[in-house]
């Protein structure tokens, strides 16, 4: 159950930022992954601060160029149900259709889902954990079948967003709002690994949210997908997922490749490895192949998770084969 | 547990028995209503939201009930300051070991000082304090300031650790609760030597949560020195029981209501410490108190199927006649005695025909919360290690799987002294589920797919050591003026049906509505006695009760008549709503034309269930078919169509029973697929899953679309008079040993550990490749 | 059912703010103090913690006035407050959707929706399917089809297919199975929902397919 928390609704972005600046104020968009870590006390808020009712932050836009601006807002059901994002950027439309459930996916936000907190079992239980400013990682001596095999170390956390590596397949930006006026962050560099601290997510300062993602346009010959591979088929998070988002010319040949895989790392892992190989190639059996055995080439499992490797190898051989 | 009944985990503290029935009335041959396709007659109440649960239920001045936990899997209890909690505005009651004993409370110093409390904490989970509150946030508030001073201790979370000669003790005198259980008879070694092929393997399953979708809990309420509970229970006599004697008054100040309940699956037998607590909190508040568990507290310590550790061995001849079975298992019901090995080797023993039988189990303590009898206690354990054992003496002996089986059906029950079964199914259902599945068409197209994705297809049997039910069981049918119907029987409906079962049983006897009939139920203040539903046993221990009842009412409606009309009563008979004439002139009156029982208001028959038939075994058998895809680059298996094949004597409805076997087979699914209890084997022991996201239970998606059920009904006219026999833990014993017999038709690779996850499946295949 | 009051998710009310986020560039200066729309409410009140505040709830079509503390879920005020017991609460977190109800017509977890949070949606609960006694069609579909055993999580999956048919009137299996993946009912009856909600879409076929 939770804790007291104080509450507000801001009606504006600006008036949510000025709620947001004291510690412990914590931001509420759907509620779908604060309200359970609330409950289970994996962090307390001082200060809850809604913006649901804040008009503009909703809807998928069109920009200029072909590329859209979507509203971090925007729900999950929107996203995937989108056809100017099912038309244009496959791999996102179908990762926000594979998030959680019906009923989170319309309730739970872009933004939030980019946004949310570890699904670590650790994490989220009673133990004092790195993440949440304790001295050790309790996976690195315990059970890590889920856990981390690229960017790891000092907390081996996977980051739980499937729409996020999507969005970085696709080389997306966020716009961010807070104290100190306005931003954008490409998705490359939204993410905070452990290796800086293990206890931030992102590059998100108090009083900062995210009131928009930014999808570049298209272009030509763009083709993008999104694979997640769980232990259950619905309400789960990856146990490894690939996102790509290539482009190839006339004769078949990727001049450009972005590949990013969930569940596998504490943020949406780029794997620059696999692009190199396909990029100039046609894709083939034996490039899929050589890809696959990049994007695992510098894995690094813990004792129950050697699987992933496998795992990760196999799915990014297939869905490079399936965009041949 | 008693060792020789390894089927009875119901029975209570005493051998019960309903008085001999007055006739024993000769088994149905035709039925009108049972056997039929009928929707329930609380199908408007469960849809439309009246139906009550007991966590509905509110009262006029209600609070709310909390309970605090030890967060330690071993530790002492030094001190409990409550008083900061006892001052947070709205809290009403805190009560713990540690605190002045007042009032209400002065009478339970020893109930709550050394039971509902205890000083030494065995498992994570183990009640420390409870309180009740305006709110339930507030109760919640009210449990994080209660200070608590705890001595942590060594403690050891994994049972195959806890027999190290270094493991901390759970307990004083060791961590096994009992020398090794030892079945024999014949000899395995004279059976392995004269077997041509021998195969041998070890398993495992994993602890499974009963996981009811309605959390464990009650409504207590006092009434003066009266208590009345609505509690979410599988029975609400042992549940009555427990409280009177814990509370040291008398049954008759103790009224426990069940009516609807949100699922059980053993789980909500008997008494849990959390309805005593409510209420005492209830006693001290003087307010009713609601308290339910949170779904992480009946992870914790609301019991759980214990996990198993198997190594079967099995000899056969060339033909595949079975020479011998060795068997020895561990299992763990956590810090207590709770039957952490219970009907672990039952299917080694029975369900083939085995001359040389050795078994060996061993219950172990861990510091962990108790197990609770889940669904077929051991049975689908056991089910995994044997059945995937026959599948692989099958391949050794170039044998098809089903013919292996049907060499070795067993006629009689060799674990109790050779009785014969009333009825056999297996073989019916080995064959008929055979050809319904297209079993041999649908194996040799499995060996065509080639490419990353693979089919196969897989078979297991099983079945259960109990099932065939028994006293006691008292039921009581009533004729009102106007021949309408009232049905009384104490026994919960789990949503297996019951109602609708036995509603169908008097309106085959009476010829009503089974929708007219008014029922109480599951109410100790107004419904006769009836132990706890579970066991596969409430349709065949309830039913032949209603019945008799349903004819002892009917002859007496009949008799009324018959002195009426001036003829014998033998020549009546009843047909809907009137009292006719079945030979000699024609004649008739309704029932509300009887002047005597105008005259009496109503007619009471009351039925007792009798004895079950001397020198014989009654259990139910299952064979289940599975058509699995597996993609062996991510490891993700699919269950195309899934075919259970169920021997429970007399289908009583058609529809429930469908229903009712599909859910054990879903839940097999979890036990073979999703479902693992993971306690921290780094350095805490805690529970690692502790919600139903990474606890994962069976989805929509997670099943079959195609999941036939066939029953095989070899009318059983020995077993009891209405031919049932149990069926909701068969549907579930064969199921995940199916699939994983799937999985290495479609891999060659066998998953020894349950659940068959992407993780097992993916390390298997690579194991294969590198010839590991 | 009636659109929320708020509603925003036609492409209409999108267009309209596209204007007022462009103005919001990558380069928009810090705004120290929240500039209120012409239209909009006045500044928000803060509701101190363990405070309750007075909320609109607008549930089953009628519109309930109820004191509420911030940290209440609408699951807790439905059933505890109001009374209304249809909705079950099986995990408190969004994990099993018993609590599922229906927020301008779409399928939500009421234990994971603050009840402060609803106000301004259109809530419809179990109860609010019935026509006085009578069932509604998708509710008489399970009833035909045993789709449930002990019935626990009867409501929440009702409203999950309600909340699929009012947008999609003739489902496929497949959409059915997606549609019902965030409703777990551990007495396995799946296959008994799936043709549950077949059912109801050929019932409400019937019944003109608007309920």
């Amino acid at each position: 159950m939770l804790k007291n928390f104080s509450y507000v609704r801001a009606t504006s972005v600006d008036e949510a930022v000025e709620q947001l600046r004291a510690a412990g104020a914590r931001v509420h968009a759907g509620g779908t992954d604060l309200i359970g870590c609330l409950r289970d006390g994996v962090f307390d808020a001082e200060r809850v601060v809604s913006i649901g009712a804040v008009k503009g932050l909703e809807g998928i836009r069109e920009q200029s160029g072909g590329g859209l601006r979507i509203g971090a807002l925007t729900r999950l059901s929107e996203v995937a149900a989108s056809a100017v994002v099912t038309e244009r950027y496959a791999a996102l439309a179908r990762a926000a259709s594979e998030v959680g459930t019906p009923q989170l996916r319309n309730q739970g936000t872009l933004g939030g889902n980019i946004c949310q907190h570890s699904r670590c079992a650790y994490y989220r239980g009673p133990f004092p954990c790195r993440r949440k400013g304790g001295a050790s990682c309790f996976a690195e001596v315990g059970n890590n079948e889920t856990h981390a095999i690229f960017g790891g170390g000092r907390c081996y956390m996977v980051h739980p967003s499937d729409t996020a590596p999507a969005l970085m397949a696709l080389n997306a930006s966020v716009v961010v709002q807070g104290p100190r006026g306005t931003r954008t962050v490409p998705l490359d560099r939204f993410f905070v690994l452990p290796e800086v601290d293990p206890t931030r997510d992102t590059v998100l300062e108090q009083g900062e949210l995210v009131t928009e993602v930014l999808l570049p346009p298209p272009g030509t010959g763009l083709r993008s997908s999104y694979r997640k591979v769980r232990a259950r088929r619905s309400w789960d998070f990856a146990l490894a997922g690939v996102a790509l988002a290539v482009r190839k010319d006339a004769a078949g040949t990727v001049s450009e490749a972005r590949v990013v895989f969930s569940g596998v790392a504490p943020a949406p892992w780029r794997s620059t490895a696999t692009e190199r190989v396909i990029t100039g190639q046609r894709l083939t059996e034996d490039v899929a192949q050589r890809a696959a055995e990049a994007a695992v080439a510098e894995a690094d499992p813990m004792p129950d998770n050697f699987y992933k490797v496998d795992l990760l190898r196999g799915i990014v051989a297939q869905e490079l084969a399936a965009l041949a | 547990m008693k060792r020789d009944e390894p089927h009875r985990y119901w029975v209570e503290e005493h051998e019960l028995e309903t008085p001999e029935p007055q006739q024993t009335p000769e088994p149905w041959d035709d039925t009108r209503v049972v056997g039929t396709r009928r929707p329930r007659v609380d199908a408007y109440e469960r849809v439309s939201g009246s139906a009550r649960y007991p966590s509905d239920v509110i009262l006029p001045g209600m609070i709310f009930g909390a309970i605090l936990r030890c967060p330690h899997p071993h530790a002492r209890v030094r001190s409990v300051d409550v008083s900061a909690a006892q001052a947070l505005p709205g809290v009403r009651a805190v009560i713990s070991a540690f605190t002045p004993l007042s009032g209400a409370l002065s009478a339970h110093e020893k109930l709550i000082r050394e039971t509902l409390f205890p000083a030494l904490c065995r498992y994570e989970g183990e009640d420390v304090a409870a309180v009740a509150a305006d709110t339930p946030y507030i109760a919640r508030d009210a449990l994080r300031a209660i200070v608590v001073d705890y001595e942590p201790l060594p403690f050891v979370s994994d049972e195959r650790d806890a027999l190290a000669a270094n493991a901390p003790p759970v307990r004083p005198d060791g961590n096994r609760v009992a020398a090794p259980a030892v079945y024999e008879r014949g000899s395995v070694e004279a059976g392995f030597a004269e077997a041509d092929a021998v195969v041998e393997g070890e398993y495992r399953t994993e602890c499974e949560f009963h996981a009811p979708l309605e959390p464990h809990g009650c409504v207590a309420a006092w009434d003066g020195d009266s208590l009345t509970v609505h509690e979410s229970t599988q029975g609400v006599f042992p549940v009555q029981n427990g409280l009177a004697a814990a509370l040291g008054i008398p049954l008759s100040k103790v009224r426990v209501i069940g009516s609807y309940m949100g699922g059980g699956f053993g789980s909500k037998l008997s008494l849990g410490k959390y309805t005593t607590q409510a209420a005492l909190l209830a006693k001290v508040s003087a307010r009713p108190v609601k308290l339910f568990l949170t779904r992480e507290e009946t992870f914790l310590a609301a019991g759980n199927r214990p996990p198993a550790n198997m190594r079967v061995k099995i000899g056969a001849k060339r033909d595949g006649t079975l020479t011998a079975i060795e068997y020895e298992a561990t299992g763990t019901g956590g810090a207590f005695q709770a039957g952490g090995t219970s009907g672990l080797d039952f299917i080694v023993r029975d369900l083939y025909t085995c001359p040389n039988v050795h078994s060996e189990l061993q219950d172990i303590f861990i510091n962990a919360g108790p197990a609770r009898a889940m669904r077929a206690p051991g049975h689908p354990q056991c089910a995994w290690a044997v059945e995937q054992t026959m599948d692989l003496l099958a391949g050794k002996l170039g044998m098809d799987p089903i013919e292996l089986r049907l060499k070795n059906i067993p006629t009689v029950s060799q674990s109790r002294g050779d009785i014969p079964y009333t009825t056999t199914g297996l073989a019916e259902c080995l064959r008929r589920g055979a050809e319904a599945f297209g079993w041999t068409a649908a194996r040799a197209r499995a060996k065509e797919s080639t490419g990353p994705v693979r089919r196969g297809v897989g078979v297991a049997a099983g079945m259960w050591s109990s099932g065939g039910g028994g006293p006691p069981s008292t039921a009581i049918v009533k004729v009102f003026a106007d021949g309408s119907v009232n049905l009384n029987l104490g026994a919960s409906d789990l949503g297996t049906g019951t109602k609708t079962v036995m509603a169908m049983i008097v309106a085959e006897e009476l010829w009503v509505d089974p929708d007219s009939i008014q029922i109480e139920h599951a109410d100790t203040g107004t419904t006769q006695y009836a132990s706890a539903s579970g066991g596969s046993k409430t349709v065949p221990t309830e039913s032949p009760a209603v019945r008799a009842a349903a004819l002892e009412v009917k002859s007496q409606i009949l008799a009324l008549a018959a002195a009426q009309l001036g003829v014998e009563a033998a020549t009546l008979e009843l047909r809907e709503g009137k009292v006719v004439t079945a030979s000699g002139a024609p004649q008739e009156v309704r029932l509300a034309e009887l002047r005597e029982l105008r005259r009496a208001g109503v007619v009471v028959g009351v039925g007792y269930r009798g004895p079950n038939p001397q020198g014989k075994a009654v259990n139910p058998f299952a064979a289940h078919f599975c058509e699995v895809q597996v993609d062996t680059r991510s490891g993700e298996v699919e269950i195309l169509r899934f075919l259970a094949v169920q021997d429970s004597g007399r289908v009583m409805n058609r529809t429930t029973y469908e229903n009712q076997v599909r859910g054990g087979v879903v839940m097999g699914i979890g036990l073979g697929t999703t479902e693992r209890r993971i306690l921290d084997r780094g350095r805490t022991g805690l529970l690692v899953n502790r919600g139903w996201v990474d606890y994962r239970i069976p989805t929509a998606l997670d099943v079959p679309p195609v999941l036939e059920v066939l029953p095989v009904d070899l009318h059983d006219k020995e077993c009891n008079h209405t031919g049932a026999k149990g069926i909701g833990e068969p549907a579930t014993i064969p199921t995940a040993p199916a699939i994983a017999n799937a999985v290495f038709h479609a891999t060659g690779v066998r998953i020894t550990g349950s659940p068959i996850t992407p993780a097992k499946v993916v390390d298997a295949l690579t194991a294969q490749r590198r010839g590991d | 059912m009636s659109a929320s009051e708020g509603g925003s998710r036609d492409g209409s009310s999108g267009l309209s703010r596209r204007g007022f986020l462009s103005s919001l560039g990558a380069s928009a200066v810090t705004v120290a103090l929240p500039v209120p729309l012409p239209a909009a409410p006045p500044p928000p009140q803060v509701v101190p913690p363990g405070e309750v505040t007075r909320v609109v709830l607008k549930i089953n079509g009628r519109a309930y006035p109820v004191l509420v503390e911030p940290r209440w879920s609408l699951v807790h005020v439905l059933r505890e407050v109001l009374g209304l017991t249809a909705a079950k609460e099986g995990c408190g977190r969004g994990e099993c959707g018993a609590c599922t109800v229906l927020a301008d017509g779409e399928p939500r977890y009421a234990c994971l929706t603050l009840a402060v949070e609803a106000e301004g949606m259109e809530i419809t609960t179990l109860e609010g399917l019935m026509d006085g006694e009578e069932l509604g069609p998708t509710q008489q579909a399970f009833a035909d089809a045993d789709g449930f055993q002990c019935g626990y999580c009867t409501p929440g999956q009702i409203m999950a297919a309600e909340g699929l048919l009012l947008t999609n009137p003739q489902p496929t299996p497949e959409q059915v199975r997606k549609a019902l993946s965030g409703n777990l009912c551990r007495c396995g009856a799946y296959v008994n929902i799936f043709a549950a909600v077949e059912r109801a879409a050929e019932l409400r076929k019937g019944a003109g397919g608007d309920v």
